[in-house]
């Protein structure tokens, strides 16, 4: 007796089954879902918005590491021992990596350089009009600050230069925006959560038959979540895939082909926007499904 | 198989007790209809049995496992070795018969082969071979029990619990469902089948367990419906197990309460085709 009735407790459903009980649900829903999915896309799309803003900060952040430094003006009539000495002072500052001399003859070349693009600039200014410089780079280029409080007003040094203060009108934008968007995100995944909840009671009430039965008939309680918890996941998964492809939009026409063409600071890669494509996938099935597992624990009663 | 010690059961709200104090011991393989007037405690009794209440006091055993004390996880385990038929049959109206019966097969996680092999023969054994496809809505009321207990049956459970099975059904259609769960009975499961058919119970002559307001009040080996009607005229010999049941048609009209009392059974038809 019982040959056939001895199982083990834990067996799941197979996947043909349960994808039939998914796809009913999912259809008998589907506005619902479809609320869900639009919701959860706007939640992903923005926290992918807010990791590609950071993704930014840090392309510029490198991009500074390598070009911008501290700049010290020196006036014209330094001694050279009164150089030589100022010189030898920065080499012992552990927050310099390095200084470097540059004539009032190299300084005006560098300058016409950067200003090639605009003739009328450089012809403004003559090559004894600007002074002589030493050029540090810095062991962190966030201690900026520091070395201007340090070196200005020394003697010989006409004014301490930070090209670095001149980006925190755009890092302070750039700030703004990522915060702008990870509170976004946060206002949309409680609107997804709230949807999802809502959801879910619907989703109950539509299956209560086929969830009676199968306590009835013995399926484990995971068996009987599964449905909805794998409803919910597909939302997020949808959600996730539609927010990954506003990403690459967002890359492929705003970035490259707006931004590209408006600065000259250099802007993030693709690399950045597959790896915040996986955290938004990720990110959505995952925060459904356990969205999901809540709200069972307050409309399924196994 | 079941052993009931001093069995109560308080529903939270309910103003007097649904059980008081019953005892009784069912052994395996054995038929027992449950009798006793509206309210006098049988489903109860029977959801005890399946863990969809908890006894107040006392103890419930099913198959050498104390009920109450079954963590939640493991209840589905008790439920897949108690089976339940009711009154108002409760089939998915979406499904075909053959998928109604296939779905208790496939939310426990049974294979492929085991679900394609197993409910074609069980549609045989309830007579529904050649109405797998229909749907419910499209098979009369016999039927439908039918596959309820088909559904029932396939996991092939040790006990079977059937609440009112013949409530909705006319007389000579409740004795159909009662030779199908005679049949099912004899295939070595034992049945617990609470009625208010007094035709039935004289007629097969079990055994009868009688409820009134709570209280076990009778426990009789080949009992009838009435503890009050005439005794049988020959000695009380219980039928062989393999008697068939009565061909006499019962004067008294089944199906006294009415379907469905707290659950997602109301509505009528299908909501739409899937297969
Ligand atoms: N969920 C519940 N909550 C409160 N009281 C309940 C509940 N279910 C049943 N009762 C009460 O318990 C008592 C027994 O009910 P039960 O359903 O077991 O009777 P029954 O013998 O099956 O009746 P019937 O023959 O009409 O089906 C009744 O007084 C009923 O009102
Ligand atoms: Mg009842």
């Amino acid at each position: 007796m019982g040959g056939a009735g001895a199982q083990r407790p834990g067996r799941l459903m197979r996947p043909g089954p349960l994808a039939s009980l998914l796809w009913t649900g999912l259809r008998r829903n589907l506005a619902m879902t479809g609320a869900v999915i639009v919701t959860v896309t706007i939640c992903l799309a923005m926290l992918g918005a807010g990791l590609l803003l950071r993704a930014q900060v840090h392309t510029i952040d490198g991009f500074l590491l390598d070009q911008i430094e501290v700049v010290v003006d020196l006036s014209d009539g330094i001694t050279p021992a009164e150089r030589s000495a100022l010189e030898a002072e920065m080499r012992r500052d552990p927050l310099i990596a390095g200084v470097r001399y540059e004539t009032k003859k190299q300084v005006y070349e560098r300058f016409r350089r950067d200003f090639r693009g605009s003739p009328d600039v450089v012809a403004g200014v003559g090559p004894e009009d600007l002074p002589a410089a030493l050029r540090l780079t810095l062991a962190d280029p966030r201690a900026s600050r520091d070395i201007v409080v340090t070196y200005t007003g020394l003697d010989g040094v006409e004014a301490v230069r930070d090209q670095r203060a001149l980006l925190d009108p755009l890092y302070r934008f750039l700030d703004a925006f990522t915060v702008g968007a990870f509170t976004l995100a946060a206002v949309q995944a409680l609107a997804s959560f709230a949807l999802i909840y809502t959801m879910i009671r619907i989703s109950a009430h539509g299956r209560r038959r086929e969830t009676a039965i199968m306590k009835l008939v013995g399926a484990s309680n995971g068996t009987i979540r599964a449905p909805f918890v794998l409803e919910s996941a597909v939302a997020g998964l949808v959600g996730g895939l539609l927010a990954a492809g506003v990403l690459v939009a967002a890359k492929v026409f705003l970035v490259d082909g707006q931004f590209a063409r408006q600065t000259m600071f250099p802007l993030f890669g693709w690399a950045p926007v597959w790896e915040s494509a996986v955290v938004v996938l990720a990110a959505g099935m995952l925060a459904a499904a356990v969205m999901a597992s809540i709200a069972l624990r307050r409309h399924l009663r196994v | 198989m079941i052993v009931l010690s001093s069995v109560s059961k308080r529903y939270p709200n309910g103003a007097r007790p649904a059980l008081i104090d019953v005892s009784a011991e069912i052994g395996a393989g054995e038929f027992v209809f449950l009798v006793g007037p509206s309210g006098s405690g049988k489903s109860t009794l029977l959801r005890l049995l399946l863990r969809e209440e908890r006894a107040t006091s006392g103890q419930v055993i099913v198959a050498g496992r104390d009920v109450a004390r079954i963590a939640d996880r493991r209840v589905p385990q008790l439920r897949r070795i108690v089976g339940c038929v009711f009154q108002d049959f409760r089939l998915l109206p979406n499904r075909t018969v053959a998928a109604n019966v296939a779905f208790a097969l496939d939310v426990v996680g049974r294979p492929r082969h085991v679900v394609r092999s197993v409910v074609p023969e069980v549609l045989e054994l309830v007579g529904l071979g050649e109405k797998a496809d229909r749907y419910p809505d499209e098979l009369s009321g016999g039927e439908q029990q039918r596959v309820a207990i088909a559904r029932a049956f396939v996991g092939r459970p040790r006990v079977l619990l059937a609440d009112e099975p013949t409530g909705n059904l006319d007389p000579t259609t409740s004795i159909e469902i009662m030779s199908l769960l005679d049949a099912v009975h004899r295939a070595g499961t034992t049945v617990i089948m609470a009625t208010h058919n007094a035709s039935l119970v004289d007629a097969m002559r079990r055994r009868v367990l009688e409820l009134g307001d709570g209280a076990l009040i009778r426990d009789e080996a080949g009992g009838r419906y009435d503890q009050t009607a005439p005794q049988p005229l020959q000695p009380s010999t219980s039928p062989p197990p393999s008697a068939s049941p009565p061909g006499v048609v019962p004067a008294q009209p089944a199906g006294t309460a009415p379907a469905g009392e707290h659950s997602p059974w109301a509505a009528p038809a299908r909501s739409g085709p899937v297969g």
